[in-house]
């Protein structure tokens, strides 16, 4: 019952927050200076020409009459025709759908592999330097964690591509190759991106997960119980410890949605993979703002969704937290 | 939530004044080589930022450096060390260095600009939401739920598109990102302050909302904020460089590190110079700021 009503209250909250960035990302689109008609039309635009293809993709109506019509379609899953593809107007055209069908996997692919790696790696290194805080593994984490947080991704991206693609020769400089190419060309391709994106998650999670077992090793009764019954120190910080800071991991995995994606756009950019972030540049270029409006639509929700299900999890896994009529 | 006791602060002050009064020779050394390794790790981070703004304010008035572009195609592509250009020459036959310098201007212009406009707009929203609680508070923060919403990056690809490429657009579009920011960070202080003995006492003596914010809650909240800047600083110039590196940012012939950087990556097999330069350029100065804003808040919340 109290699921339910974290559940429902979590998705009460998300609403407005999600109909705000949609609203929002559609006053900054057509506000666009140029006039998307115009810029569609590039140099042989005569006002006649741009008269008529205003008033074929709607853009005459008044704004809200237009943010409603958008919704609506969005919320049954239509977003419209991609613009740039549509040459004639009208039915002509890609839809944008198909397009963030093509595109999303590629981005779901690398961003997923990031993480899998981002948390491979921090789970161990935090136990290992939990276990002496202060200790050379704990300070070589810390100063790897510190430069994980000011080197910008974009240049680690390029430190990678410069010695494992350039120098070393290992992998492809740039391109993706689709799973049904091969499974291992396919990782091939994404390993890179993956692992720049993954290296800047991978500091936060280790250097969170590694302060929060050091607290629990210090302050906790049940470890204090567990280490006079004279269970072993690893056995204390995996078994007892790490069960409990996974909690605290969670919610910053959903919080770093928005990192993951944002760095995306920067990632696929650079080794060329044809994601939802390359497509987003693209279409910002070329005035395709049906097509912005989707993706960034759909990037912003699903940062939303995911902090509403960390929330969730976080109630689920953690009896202690009580959500009892008051939100802090 | 857990209602956890707080540690009291009165606490560990009565423990190190008990410390002073007895004064211990060894004890005393340790304290002092511990306080001067403290007093390093934050002075040696503001020193490298400081080191940083200099050289690109001061540097090119002191010492006369070419202009960062328009340079001619005959000294193009020169290699770093080379007579006359220390740092060598891009594609276009510009100096480096003071392409560098110029650059820099501009990741510490918008960084401070982005910074302080958060600062001062999200930090005043963030006390005012805390303290009024309620409905205001509700409406104030679910509206800027939604820029938090969306990832930094593409919020300020989207904006610097709208306003179209110049460093006070840049200045804005990141400020989108930096007032949501710092007004949460600032109603999360604020929420704890407010229930705290010594707001309660000022309520109660009848002092005014205007008063109590002023004179009560703005001293205690801002700690929190400053450490934040050094970070948010070094985070805005993240986002600025790349900005600049996607060509969304300062348009090309002034240079930036962002497209200073881009402009190398077509050369990074032959010349990795042209990348390598900036690159530590960036995350030399955003380490310092990360650095400082570490050793703060480490040396507020122990304090």
């Amino acid at each position: 019952m109290i699921l339910l009503q974290v559940i429902g209250k979590r998705l009460l909250q998300a609403i407005p927050v999600v109909l705000g960035v949609t609203f929002f990302t559609f006053v900054v689109l057509n506000l666009l200076p140029g006039g998307t008609a115009a810029t569609l039309l590039g140099q042989n635009a005569t006002p006649a020409l741009v008269h008529e293809l205003t008033i074929r993709l709607g853009l005459d109506h008044p704004f809200f009459v237009r943010y409603f019509h958008w919704l609506g379609s969005a919320l049954t899953g239509n977003f419209g025709t991609s613009l740039t593809t549509d040459s004639g107007g009208g039915s002509g055209g890609v839809t944008v759908a198909s397009i963030i069908a093509q595109r999303l996997p590629v981005t779901a692919e690398v961003g997923g592999f990031a993480f899998v790696l981002a948390l491979v790696f921090a789970v161990p290194v935090a136990v290992l330097a939990a276990r002496r805080p202060k200790g050379v593994i704990d300070r070589l984490s810390v100063l790897v964690s510190m430069i994980g947080f000011s080197c910008p991704q974009f240049i680690f991206a390029l430190l990678m591509i410069l010695i494992f693609a350039v120098h070393l020769g290992l992998v492809p400089v740039l391109g993706f190759t689709p799973i049904s190419a091969g499974l291992w060309s396919n990782l091939h391709s994404i390993i890179l991106p993956s692992a720049t994106l993954g290296f800047g998650i991978f500091c936060g999670y280790a250097r969170l997960l590694r302060a929060d077992l050091v607290d629990q090793m210090n302050q906790e009764d049940y470890i204090i119980t567990a280490r006079a019954k004279g269970v072993g120190p690893y056995r204390i910080l995996i078994i007892h410890a790490l069960r409990n800071s996974m909690f605290g991991l969670i919610t910053v995995v959903a919080l770093n949605m928005g990192t993951l994606v944002g760095g995306a756009v920067i990632i696929e950019q650079i080794f060329g993979l044809p994601g939802m972030g390359q497509e987003l540049l693209q279409a910002i270029n070329n005035r395709d703002i049906t097509t912005v409006q989707a993706i960034v639509t759909i990037l912003a929700v699903s940062v939303v969704l995911a902090n509403m299900v960390a929330d969730i999890l976080y109630a689920v896994l953690d009896p202690r937290i009580k959500y009892a009529g008051q939100s802090s | 939530m857990l209602a956890r006791v707080p540690e009291s602060p009165a606490n560990s002050a009565e423990i190190s004044s008990a410390e002073t009064l007895v004064p211990d020779a060894s004890l005393l050394s340790e304290r002092r080589s511990a306080r001067l390794l403290r007093n390093l790790e934050l002075v040696l981070p503001v020193a490298g930022v400081v080191f940083v703004v200099l050289a690109c304010f001061l540097g090119p008035v002191i010492f006369p450096v070419p202009s960062p572009s328009g340079a001619g195609l005959a000294g193009s592509m020169l290699p770093p060390l080379s007579p006359g250009h220390i740092f060598g020459t891009d594609p276009l036959g510009n100096d480096i260095l003071s392409r560098i310098l110029y650059g820099g201007r501009v990741s510490i212009e918008v960084g401070l600009g982005s910074c302080a406009l958060g600062f001062a707009v999200g930090g005043l929203l963030g006390i005012m939401a805390g303290f009024k609680a309620g409905a205001t508070d509700v409406v104030v923060m679910r509206i800027l739920d939604v820029f938090l919403s969306f990832p930094s990056l593409v919020l300020a690809i989207m904006i610097a598109t709208y306003l179209g490429a110049s460093e006070l657009h840049v200045i804005w579009a990141i400020s989108f990102f930096s007032v949501p920011g710092f007004a949460r960070l600032a109603r999360a202080h604020t929420l704890r302050l407010r229930e705290q003995v010594f707001i309660q006492a000022a309520r109660l003596s009848g002092t005014s909302d205007r008063r109590i914010i002023l004179r009560h809650l703005v001293p205690n909240v801002l700690p929190g904020l400053v450490t934040f800047s050094f970070i948010f600083v070094g985070i805005a110039i993240v986002l600025e460089a790349g900005l600049s590196f996607l060509g969304l940012g300062v348009p090309p012939p002034a240079p930036t590190w962002g497209n200073m950087i881009s402009v190398g990556q077509a050369y990074l097999g032959s010349d990795p110079y042209l990348v390598l330069i900036p690159a530590a350029c960036l995350f030399f100065t955003v380490t310092c700021l990360n650095l400082a804003g570490d050793a703060l808040r480490a040396r507020w919340s122990s304090a």
